[in-house]
């Protein structure tokens, strides 16, 4: 028992590493492209805390990242490798702020209903590439991708010609009736009530997962889904549900930019925000509680790349790197996983002496 | 003279704290045939994959040809003249079986791979050793036995000296394995070296020069093959006398439980797997199915159990249909299902022990309570499995990757065991487990058979088919070919002869024992 607690925190340590190695890496590159290598670094490594607006940034970048990541956590869990959120982000924005724009209705009511929306509307989107997969054996990866170029294209319709004011100069809708705004709780930022919903988010998936019939069907259809199949676990509705249900978070994060964040609705609202959710969800091992964490680790990333983009010589492409270079290593896990068993091996050894054949630590 | 092989003071600890070697000394000689045997989870395939670079030893040395070496990797021992062939196969499904065979030592003709000669190195191969494989079908069409051979051939394509194989005959027919022990003839006979693995006695004996006996972890002795009994060599795996005579109470025979008519299925391929199977299964009786594997005793088992689509017939447990249902409503009927092959369908490996052993049951009560997983009750029904199973493992929570072959078996068993099934099938119960444990499944099965289920047992061991079953049918190329309503006064070769299909029982005789 003692081991396992011992396993998780090396996994934890273990994501913790690779973000430091990306960093070193980030370092070394900014070595050579800037003139003042230092201050650029330091305002990409403590530059989200230096100011109230910037570590808002911070937060909120966070809250959307989460709300992502548990929406991938979900179907990767299952094995299924839809990459809806994006599309189902999209939408979730769109349609919540539909609800701010169009109805008028008491503040707790508005909000409600707008988030109602925006979750039925994630709902729907990942229905449809989960029933496809299930009964039709249509590849995910395609699908949802292709579902994604057509909820951007809806999204911008719909913001193009039906909710721009004819004299706005550039393309965003009116702000959202007061009520159908997140009350925000932090002074001069942006970080509002979602905050909670991304906590109350993280429990939930986990309690689904771990603590539900559904949540067992779900792990053993992903981790042999002919044994679930043999078992009597209906695969097919797994699939469907866990894709639609995965719809949810992904179109709760698109709520939360639009009635926490902007508050109203605006033209290119995530720029790929929804494929984000991969690494935050990779990060954690896929595992719902953590996924706050990393979801944090990789918003102040994501927060001090931009904060150094804007006050440095370093440009947008150096934080592409930096940002890929951490894809990178967490797709590289394996180089970690060797570490980790050098230091087994070592520990190992100690431990063998004295021991018994078959027992058990 | 020094040995080939000298593996000595070896230990391996694995991450999750089960010691699987412990100050364990190995020496094999050049070309001999050393036999390892040992319980299940005793230490075989650690002690092999340390020989083959695939573990690290915790502490220990190897030495190879009287020097010390270290063997960091599968390519590392390869170089040095180890083939393994796993328990588990490692070939490339799509690629046809010359591909994988000269996988990685390709023959090259200006910078590309030569087929033709691929074709021809195989073929060649093939004849030499007398292993016989089709050289440019895919490994996905091919059966079980054959790709056996084509890791045995590609290991000697490799240059292998040594070769290691783990349970080799445990997939294979009595047929193969007997091939198979000619091509390992050959093999010492061109001074190549073979340690082998398994869990018969009956092989241990007939084809071993020496055998070392494991358990726990320890080596318990190396004996000459010649001076050593079936029983003695039992008897130092186990630490106890085991019984490998069945003691089976006089039948029992109640109604009706499975009643089988007409059943056809043709395959997606068009190939027709199952012709009018017609029979019944009885309370309290053991049916055996005997036949050389890929007969149709697959696709009875499969169709059966919901897990595949009958193409026409009937198929009824105590009166309801059990046909194209799924394989839920085929449980909740009261069948429960031991498959053949426990990888594809018999464990999740990355899931815990507790959570493969309620699959089938996790969301009724008491697993399932007011719509939340009861996951206390769930990991201390997996505990009481382990105990109640000797299943080897520290406990519940543990994933099943991290048990041996033969104990992922067991959790099989377990599970399907304490579902109490109206009917059981179960396929290859025994494949991969031991002495011990064959004698405890043998002996839960005749225990289920009193208490009044209904058991329809399909195994590739004519032994077992015959020491356990009230009667037996044979199967052959689709079809019912002979019924044999005593299964004690049945003899071997005359089984021998429906299986291969040189005798047939006339349809309107057969049909009063079915
Ligand atoms: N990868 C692993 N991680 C942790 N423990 C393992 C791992 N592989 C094996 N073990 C444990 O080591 C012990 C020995 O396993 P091993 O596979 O060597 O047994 P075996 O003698 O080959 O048994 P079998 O006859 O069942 O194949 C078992 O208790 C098993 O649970
Ligand atoms: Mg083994």
């Amino acid at each position: 028992m003692k081991e396992r607690r011992k396993q998780g925190w090396f996994e934890f340590a273990r994501a913790v590493g690779t973000i430091l190695a990306a960093l070193l890496l980030g370092f070394i590159i900014t070595l050579f492209v800037s003139k003042e290598p230092i201050a650029a670094y330091r305002a990409f490594l403590l530059g989200p805390l230096t100011r109230t607006n910037r570590f808002g940034n911070w937060i909120e970048e966070s809250i959307t990242l989460t709300l992502v990541g548990l929406a991938i956590c979900l179907v990767f869990r299952a094995r299924q490798f839809s990459l809806a959120a994006e599309g189902q982000l999209y939408l979730g924005a769109l349609v919540s702020g539909l609800v701010g724009l169009y109805f008028q209705m008491p503040a707790l009511l508005h909000v409600s209903l707008a988030v109602i929306a925006a979750a039925l509307v994630g709902f729907l989107w990942g229905l449809i590439p989960g029933l496809l997969k299930a009964y039709l054996d249509a590849n995910e990866i395609v699908s949802t991708l292709m579902l994604n170029a057509i909820a951007i294209r809806i999204y911008n319709l719909i913001l193009t010609y039906r909710l721009k004011p004819p004299e706005a100069g550039y393309t965003v809708s009116r702000y959202f009736h007061p009520t159908a705004l997140l009350p925000r709780i932090v002074p001069e930022t942006r970080i509002t009530t979602a905050i909670f919903w991304a906590i109350a988010a993280v429990f939930v998936v986990y309690f689904l997962m771990y603590r539900t019939p559904f949540g067992y069907a779900l792990r053993m259809t992903g981790a042999n889904i002919r044994f679930a199949y043999y078992g009597g676990i209906n695969t097919k509705r797994v699939i469907y549900l866990t894709m639609a249900i995965s719809g949810i978070f992904a179109a709760l994060a698109g709520a939360h930019l639009s009635m926490g964040i902007h508050q109203r609705v605006i033209l290119n609202v995530s720029m790929g925000l929804g494929f984000e959710g991969i690494v935050v969800s990779l990060l954690a091992r896929n595992n719902p509680l953590l996924i706050p964490v990393t979801a944090l680790f990789y918003g102040y990333l994501r927060a001090g790349a931009d904060i150094m983009e804007r006050s440095s010589d370093v440009t947008r492409e150096l934080v592409m790197v930096i940002q890929a270079v951490i894809i990178l290593l967490v797709t590289a896990e394996g180089f970690l996983a060797f570490l980790q068993r050098q230091m087994r091996i070592r520990r190992g050894a100690e431990l063998a002496e004295g021991k018994e054949a078959g027992d058990v630590i | 003279m020094s040995s080939l092989i000298e593996m000595r003071q070896i230990s391996k600890l694995y991450p999750n704290g089960v010691l699987a070697n412990d100050r364990v000394d190995f020496s094999v000689e050049r070309g001999e045939i050393h036999a390892l045997v040992g319980e299940n989870g005793a230490g075989k395939t650690t002690l092999m994959k340390i020989l083959y670079g695939m573990e690290a030893p915790t502490e220990g040395e190897i030495w190879l040809r009287g020097q010390r070496v270290h063997i960091r990797s599968p390519i590392d021992a390869i170089r040095r003249g180890i083939g393994m062939v796993h328990q588990n196969f490692m070939l490339i499904p799509s690629f046809t079986v010359a591909q994988n065979i000269v996988l990685g030592r390709e023959p090259l003709d200006r910078g590309l791979v030569n087929y033709t000669e691929a074709l021809r190195i195989t073929e060649q191969l093939s004849k030499e050793y007398g292993l016989k494989v089709e050289a440019d079908a895919t490994i996905d069409s091919i059966p079980v036995g054959m790709r056996q051979r084509v890791e045995i051939l590609k290991a000697l394509h490799w240059g292998a000296e040594i070769l290691i194989l783990d349970e080799p005959t445990a997939v294979l027919t009595p047929q193969e394995t007997r091939e198979l022990f000619t091509a390992i003839r050959k093999l010492t006979e061109r001074g190549k070296t073979v340690i082998f693995i398994t869990h018969k006695l009956r092989e241990v004996k007939e084809i071993s020069d020496r055998v070392t006996v494991m358990r726990n972890g320890r080596v318990m002795g190396t004996l000459k093959t010649a001076e050593a009994s079936e029983t003695q060599i039992a008897r130092m795996m186990v630490g106890r006398e085991v019984f490998m005579v069945v003691d089976k109470p006089p039948v029992q025979r109640g109604g009706v439980v499975l009643q089988v008519r007409d059943l056809t299925h043709i395959a997606e391929t068009g190939h027709v797997r199952l012709r009018n199977i017609s029979f019944n299964v009885y309370a309290g009786e053991i049916l055996g199915v005997a036949g050389v594997e890929g007969n149709g005793q697959t696709e009875l088992v499969e169709v059966l159990a919901g897990l595949r689509p009958a193409t026409f017939g009937t198929a009824m447990v105590d009166g309801q249909s059990l046909l194209n249902h799924t394989p839920r409503k085929v449980r909740e009927l009261g069948v429960s299902h031991i498959p053949e092959d426990r990888l594809t369908y018999g464990v999740a490996l990355d899931a815990n022990v507790a959570e493969n052993t309620v699959v089938d049951r996790y969301y009724r009560p008491p697993f399932t309570r007011n719509g939340f997983l009861s996951v206390g009750f769930i990991m201390e029904f997996g505990n009481g499995l382990i105990r109640q199973f000797s299943i080897m493992a520290p406990d519940a929570s543990v994933p099943v990757r991290a048990l041996s072959g033969g104990n992922m078996q067991k959790v099989v068993v377990a599970r399907e065991f304490s579902s109490q099934p109206r009917l059981l099938i179960a396929a290859q119960p025994t494949r991969g487990i031991d002495v011990g444990a064959t004698e405890f499944v043998h002996q839960q099965l005749i225990q289920k058979r009193s208490e009044g289920c209904a058991i329809l047992l399909v195994s590739a061991d004519l032994n077992e088919v015959m020491s356990l079953s009230d009667r037996i049918v044979v199967m052959y190329n689709g079809a019912i070919v002979g019924v044999f309503p005593d299964a004690q006064k049945v003899t071997e070769e005359e089984l021998g002869a429906y299986m291969l299909g040189l005798k047939k029982q006339d349809p309107a005789e057969m049909e009063a024992y079915l």
